[in-house]
């Protein structure tokens, strides 16, 4: 991990979890893993604090913990990695897309759960039925069972898993983990990887769970239901079978939604709306049966992806062939014939895509930031692989002194590398072959990190905006307090635009800027986030193939 | 008495007979012949009398003698420049033979010097003097603006040495390309709107939207945008450009021999496509763009939170 990385975990802890969890987990980041009397020691915080941080930092599955290295009976150690806390970066992305794909009760379901790290199913459906009867109109409340199917079938689709149950350190528990005792089997060994979720068999099943009625209202007003509410706070106190079994959110598999979704925009994109969709067919029938890592998805006949296609598209047999020979014939190669069985076996080549895709990034951070004819060099030298200085420049026909300038600028940003030959070996200028050249694996992890200094400065530079007018705020939100309880005291109009003129028309002015400026700097960090999606899932693919 | 006389004038006719027969067999073979072609030629020639007569051609400068791996062989000298050499000295036809060699790709100066073994200020002067009387011209050559080289005055020099079509004056016209290149975009583009609109079946449509470098080509020349005449070998290098662009793809198919636009039974067909991806997110923020990227640090002098990128953008 880099000083990068770390730092934009800090911010993002501190963001989310606060300062004493900030400084606690970039300690652990740095410093990796440590038992609970170096992180007291060392970070100077007191104990509780240091035990309630871990507390959070388990919680959230961004800490593990195993006993210590040192053999049986040494004080357990703190781990945490860096991409568990990156993803909270990507905490909008997950909301929205189970908000498009399952509603407003997907979204909430995980929203719940990524606030709160990890939930028993009950509980969280208990959680997302009265928030969603809070905001219905009155007299209409959500039912439990609705949001059960909902939860259920995200944990079909994979997009829920169960957490992994407890199997060292098991007696003390997730809620009490820093005591730093009892390591569970004394011959566990010294250092084992935490084991991931999808090895245990009952990964995506989905508990029994006695939960009958309705989401309740905070602020319930119905009178004459003293039956139902009496029942569900006898309820409340019931167990609903499920305890002991929580949930988390499924980054991976979100992860692999993302990639399929990058996939089909970019087909849309370079061919047109219907090869996309058929690519989208595609992608949506061997998302059961393509393992994670895949370098391509199993071979799909055409018949079968003709009978999958939803009737809408109106796609008649023949134009499908014809589409999917347009996809193999692709240069951009998304699409690969397997074979010529059941009128030709098709696969989607995702390492391929991916890696394609992150070359089109590269470009076009090449095109914006050094102009379109520097990007005619990058990609020529990405095509050619090593090219002499004279070669670049009769290739892209640009002049000397201009190539010269560009290949230059670009060999000091590290986005071009020099390669030299020497004929003879004292490697004499006038007797050595200068060969540029451009290595995508490495210029993508560099650009990845740049991403994250982005990410962290853009989010340094929302919190001096709003530390800078925090004045502002505060008094703006005493107002807004002021005014509501003047409202439900049921209060002149004249009183009310009265407080309303306490802040004056400048000040209402910087308010705006303000939360454009926010917005702004909110919405960049989640573009950033998808070049760092695309970039991070090609460095990985490509790590995994190699 | 008389029959001496006679003897002596047939053998006069006979040199003169001699030196025609051998102009005539070397105009015959422009490549030059060997001592064997007269030879068998005329038999009942005596060597001693071939020598003469062709040490008096070549002293009169009407032959050349010129050696190869087969051993000498006479060459006609080209008369034309014969009479443009007369009245110069041995050292001038010297070089003028130099650089007549070197054809049109020029010779250097300093080269004529090796090969003629002349002091260099004398090969200046008769470079002077040469140029002067219009038989040779400089031409400077784009591979290095200070370098000149010489060539015959009636010669079109080597695009090696003028750089062809793109540049002017030994300057890279770097805007006619891009005019080019735009032209050339626009051509492919229009052709796949097209093609896009036509409504038929998908693989019509693809194939509809490619262009042959042939089209390209005279959709070019009939703009009328450029002044000299291009190649299709031109046309290809500007739509290789548009393909390092990201704008274009190519492909190769066969083609029956004789087709127009077809080179060696293979056609190069372009069309224009779309880009992948939108611009990425990074370069949508300041900080992607940044030139003081690398410096910045909260805290420090360039930072985050004074950085006036970062305001002008947000106020933007």
């Amino acid at each position: 991990m880099t000083a990068q990385e770390v730092r934009l975990c800090g911010l993002l802890l501190r963001e989310h979890f606060g300062e004493v969890v900030e400084k606690v987990g970039t300690h652990l980041l740095r410093g990796g893993a440590q038992n609970l009397r170096t992180i007291i020691h060392e970070t100077g915080i007191s104990l509780d604090l240091v035990k309630k941080s871990l507390c959070v930092l388990v919680q959230h599955g961004a800490c593990v913990f195993s006993s210590g290295r040192k053999g049986p009976g040494s004080p357990t150690e703190y781990r945490t990695s860096c991409d568990r806390i990156l993803r909270i970066l990507r905490y909008p992305r997950y909301i929205y897309t189970a908000k498009t794909l399952y509603g407003d009760t997907g979204e909430l379901i995980i929203e719940e759960l990524l606030q709160r790290g990890h939930m028993t199913m009950s509980s969280t459906v208990k959680t997302v039925a009265d928030r969603l009867t809070q905001n219905m109109e009155e007299g209409r409340c959500m039912d439990y069972s609705e949001v059960a199917t909902a939860f259920a079938k995200l944990v079909e689709t994979h997009f829920l898993q169960r957490c992994p149950p407890m199997v060292k350190a098991g007696t003390t528990g997730s809620a009490t983990p820093a005591t730093p005792a009892t390591p569970g089997t004394p011959a566990a060994p010294v250092s084992t990887a935490p084991p991931t979720p999808e090895s245990f068999p009952d990964c995506y099943k989905v508990p029994h769970m006695t939960l009958v009625g309705r989401g309740k209202r905070q602020l319930c007003s119905e009178e004459g239901e003293d039956q139902r509410n009496a029942k569900k706070a006898r309820m409340d106190s019931q167990t609903h079978g499920d305890e002991g079994i929580s949930w988390q959110v499924n980054f991976e598999r979100f992860h692999l939604h993302f990639r399929d979704q990058a996939i089909i925009s970019a087909v849309a994109n370079k061919c047109d709306q219907t090869s996309s969709e058929i690519l989208r067919t595609m992608l949506r029938m061997s998302e059961v049966t393509t393992s994670p890592t895949a370098t391509c998805t199993k071979p799909l006949s055409a018949n079968e992806i003709f009978r999958s296609l939803p009737t809408s598209y109106n796609i008649a047999r023949p134009i499908l062939d014809q589409y999917l020979t347009l996809l193999v014939d692709d240069p951009m190669e998304f699409v690969g014939k397997a074979g010529e069985s059941g009128g030709g076996m098709y696969v989607v080549n995702l390492h391929t895509a991916l890696a394609n895709l992150a070359r089109a990034t590269l470009e076009s951070v090449v095109q914006e930031r050094f102009g379109s004819r520097s990007a005619r060099i990058f990609r020529l030298l990405l095509r050619k692989r090593h090219l002499e200085q004279k070669q670049v420049e009769d290739f892209a026909m640009i002049p000397a002194k201009e190539a010269k300038d560009m290949l230059y600028t670009l060999l000091s940003q590290n986005l071009v590398q020099l390669q030299e030959i020497p004929k003879t070996p004292d490697f004499a200028p006038s007797r050595t072959f200068y060969l540029y050249t451009v290595n995508q694996l490495p210029t993508a992890r560099m650009l990845l990190q740049n991403c994250y200094k982005t990410v962290a400065n853009l989010i340094e530079r929302r919190l001096f905006e709003s530390k800078e007018s925090k004045r502002l705020l505060e008094k703006s939100q005493r107002i807004e307090a002021i005014l509501a309880s003047l409202q439900a005291s049921g209060a002149e109009p004249e009183q009310l635009t009265e407080v309303e003129e306490m802040i004056t028309a400048t000040e209402k002015q910087q308010l705006e800027a303000l939360r454009l400026h926010i917005n702004k700097l909110d919405s960049a960090e989640n573009q950033v986030d998808e070049s760092i999606f695309l970039i991070e899932s090609y460095v990985t693919s490509t790590a995994s193939t190699s | 008495m008389s029959e001496v006389k006679l003897k002596k004038e047939t053998n006069i006719l006979d040199v003169a007979e001699l030196e025609n027969r051998i102009k005539e067999l070397c105009q015959q073979f422009p490549h030059g012949i060997t001592d064997q072609v007269i030879q068998n030629d005329m038999p009942h020639l005596e060597p001693q009398q071939r020598a003469m007569a062709i040490n008096k051609l070549l002293s009169l400068g009407q032959l050349d003698l010129l050696r190869n791996s087969s051993g000498l062989l006479y060459r006609m000298k080209d008369t034309q420049s014969n009479s443009k050499m007369k009245g110069s000295d041995n050292q001038e036809k010297l070089v003028y033979q130099v650089i007549e060699d070197a054809g049109n790709k020029g010779i250097w100066s300093r080269d004529i010097r090796f090969k003629s073994n002349l002091p260099l200020t004398e090969v200046n002067k008769i470079l002077k003097n040469l140029e002067s009387k219009k038989l040779i011209k400089a031409v400077k050559s784009v591979a290095a603006s200070k370098k000149k080289v010489y060539m015959l005055y009636n010669l079109q020099p080597d695009r090696s040495v003028t750089g062809g079509a793109w540049y002017s004056d030994q300057d890279f016209e770097s805007e006619f390309v891009e005019v080019l290149n735009q032209q050339c975009f626009k051509f492919l583009q229009s052709k796949a709107e097209t093609a896009r609109d036509s409504k038929q079946s998908p693989m019509v449509q693809r194939n509809s939207s490619f262009a042959t470098s042939h089209e390209v080509w005279k959709y070019i020349c009939e703009l009328g945008i450029s002044k000299v005449d291009l190649s299709m070998d031109d046309i290809e290098t500007i739509l290789n450009t548009l393909i390092y662009d990201g704008k274009v793809e190519m492909t190769i198919i066969a083609a029956k021999e004789g087709t127009v636009g077809s080179v060696d039974g293979q056609m190069k067909l372009y069309r224009g496509v779309n880009a992948v991806i939108q611009p990425t997110g990074l370069v949508r923020t300041p900080c992607g763009l940044c030139p003081v990227f690398d410096d910045c640090h909260e805290g420090g002098e360039i930072s985050p939170s004074n950085c006036i990128y970062m305001t002008e953008w947000l106020d933007f």
